[in-house]
């Protein structure tokens, strides 16, 4: 039982000073959970704090695999309006 | 306790029509540092965001040391990272604390007129307090000559005010872009708060009560308060008046209002859902209407997180880690040499300042013209003077004559926001570009001018002019504009609008 973090990340540190169980480290490439520190925050926090605060839609993953952060989620940029403005721009 | 404020008895020139003299420092003559209180002004007068005057001369850095945030911002992208690009919250490195200290030794030593250094991200600084504290904590101890500034978006502000007043720390920047929690939550989608993140109108609340409450906080401790806002057309353009009162009553001493900057490719909320800036005609009027209850500041940059010299230069490619770590620097010995090119400049902008009010007072005894405000572009590196050709100019800055006088309005970058493949975009070139940006000027002060961009720039309707090399800004412009007023080029103001003026 524990979050991830994946390559999506933009080491932005938010994450590490929020964990409430000392999992998050900075790491190369990016920041990383400890499987073996993390307890998904329970018995600390109703919510997972890395997740809560995490900027990236899809960086943080749940134990299943799936992101806790979906995409629009935290920009509120629909995730087709955000398709479309990036096939535009590689169409230059 | 309130600080006293810029235009706290205005003038009838004030309450102006637009396009006329409607601020503080119209007129050749009074700076807008001029009517601050001496104590104020004392801390202002070398800083270079926060005086128009100053920022010809000193330089400013930034360091990124903070790269988390506690709230989401709709103008702002986290995964944005670009050399090309100059605009807030973008940095190329992120510095521990002890790098910060080093680079900033570094390039104070190298550029002596650096005399202010900020955190300002590329995250919220007050949002990563150990990493901010530690670099202010440090450099108060081994740079005392170097005044600490740091911006926020307030969210954490009243719990650092106390940290903050320990430190070098004369100036705080407060990013508060609406007092109304329903705007709030047009431009703010969430905020981490308690542990939680917090969406909509109920997050934008929370943030907007910390922000003047922390406001508040620091004006009761003495500390200068700058309030940046960011002018989004349809969603907090309307109510930015009401900003600028609110935060002027509680006692901030400047108020700066920006213009949004969005573009699809920067993967923001409001450049991919194409929320436009305001034009320069927008953000000139709504600065204009700000500043009868407030002093506007007009000379920002916006610049990036890291960025390094004076504004609108950034030399930040000199000062990279691994260059820094190869400088040998000794700080006494460059705090001398500080001192004294401080002082020069110091006198040197007294002096110009005393010639400026004697010109001004000149031009009162003058017969006062009738004629039409006009708009023209100066190409300047510094110093006050015209000294930039046409095609070297990254920047311009515009000012508006009039009978009144001149009067700084704003810069515009050369080449918008991108400085990479010029013919990016729609192929438009460069000169194009330029030109595009000079649009509602009808004079360009350079240098010197080549042939084809001269006449693309007549062919433009904007006139260019070589003829003022070296010479003070403020002057330059206005024997230009008597001369258009002496050639019958400015229509004298119907009867009608002079009388409202």
């Amino acid at each position: 039982m524990a979050v991830s973090i994946i390559d999506l990340c933009v080491n932005c540190f938010a994450c590490e000073p929020v964990c409430p169980s000392n999992a998050i480290s900075e790491q190369k490439p990016h920041f990383m959970v400890d499987p073996k520190k993390c307890t998904e925050c329970e018995g600390d926090f109703p919510v997972f704090q890395c997740a809560s605060i995490c900027p990236i839609e899809g960086a943080i993953l749940d134990s299943f695999g799936t992101a806790i952060n979906p995409p629009g989620s935290l920009t509120g940029i629909p995730p087709e309006k955000m398709a479309e403005a990036m096939a535009e721009l590689q169409s230059h | 306790m309130q600080l006293p404020v810029l235009n706290d008895t205005p003038s009838p020139a004030e309450h102006g029509a637009k396009g006329g003299c409607s601020a503080s420092s119209c007129g050749t003559t009074e700076n807008q540092m001029d009517t601050l209180p001496d104590s104020i002004r004392e801390k202002v007068q070398n800083h270079p965001c926060y005086s128009e005057d100053a920022h010809h001369y000193f330089a400013r850095m930034h360091v990124a040391v903070a790269p988390a945030c506690n709230i989401q911002c709709h103008y702002c992208n986290r995964k944005y990272d670009c050399a090309n690009e100059s605009r807030p919250g973008v940095v190329s490195e992120l510095l521990t604390p002890d790098q910060a200290v080093k680079k900033t030794m570094a390039v104070a030593a190298t550029i002596p007129q650096m005399t202010v250094l900020g955190i300002a991200g590329p995250g919220d600084p007050l949002a990563n307090p150990e990493r901010t504290f530690e670099t202010f904590r440090r450099l108060s101890e081994e740079a005392p000559d170097i005044k600490l500034c740091v911006s926020t978006n307030g969210l954490a502000l009243p719990d650092a005010v106390e940290e903050l007043s320990k430190h070098n720390i004369d100036h705080v920047t407060i990013t508060i872009n609406t007092v109304d929690p329903e705007i709030g939550a047009k431009i703010y989608p969430w905020i981490f708060w308690k542990n939680k993140r917090i969406k909509g109108v109920k997050g934008a609340k929370i943030l907007i009560e910390q922000q003047q409450k922390g406001l508040e906080m620091l004006i009761a401790k003495g500390i200068l308060v700058k309030v940046n806002s960011v002018m989004i057309p349809g969603v907090n353009d309307e109510h930015l008046a009401e900003v600028s009162r609110v935060v002027k009553s509680k006692g901030a001493f400047l108020h700066n209002v920006m213009p949004l900057i969005a573009e699809a490719e920067h993967g923001t909320f409001y450049g991919v859902m194409g929320q436009r800036g305001p034009t320069p005609d927008e953000l000139q009027d709504l600065q204009d209407s700000c500043s009868g209850d407030m002093n506007m500041m007009r000379h920002c940059r916006q610049c990036r997180a890291d960025a390094v010299g004076l504004l609108g230069e950034d030399r930040g490619d000199e000062f990279t880690l691994d260059k820094i770590e190869e400088m040998d620097i000794d700080y006494q010995a460059a705090m001398e040499k500080r001192k004294v090119i401080h002082q020069a400049i110091q006198e040197e902008m007294d002096s110009k300042r005393l010639e400026k009010a004697a010109k001004a007072e000149q031009h009162k005894q003058e017969p006062k013209l009738t004629t039409r405000p006009v708009l023209m572009a100066v190409a300047t590196s510094g110093q006050g003077v015209i000294n930039v050709h046409f095609g070297h100019a990254k920047e311009f800055l515009i000012y508006e004559a009039s009978p009144e006088g001149v009067r700084f309005i704003s810069h515009r970058k050369a080449d918008q926001y991108c400085g990479g493949d010029s013919t990016c975009g729609d192929g438009e070139s460069v000169l194009q570009l330029t030109i595009r940006a000079l649009a509602g000027c009808e004079v360009v002060l350079c240098s010197k001018v080549g042939y084809e961009p001269w006449e693309m720039l007549e062919a433009a309707g904007i006139a260019p002019n070589g003829e003022h090399a070296m010479e003070p800004i403020g002057e330059a412009v206005m024997a230009v504009y008597k001369e258009m007023a002496a050639a019958g080029k400015l229509d004298a103001i119907p009867e009608a609008l002079r009388a409202n003026a």
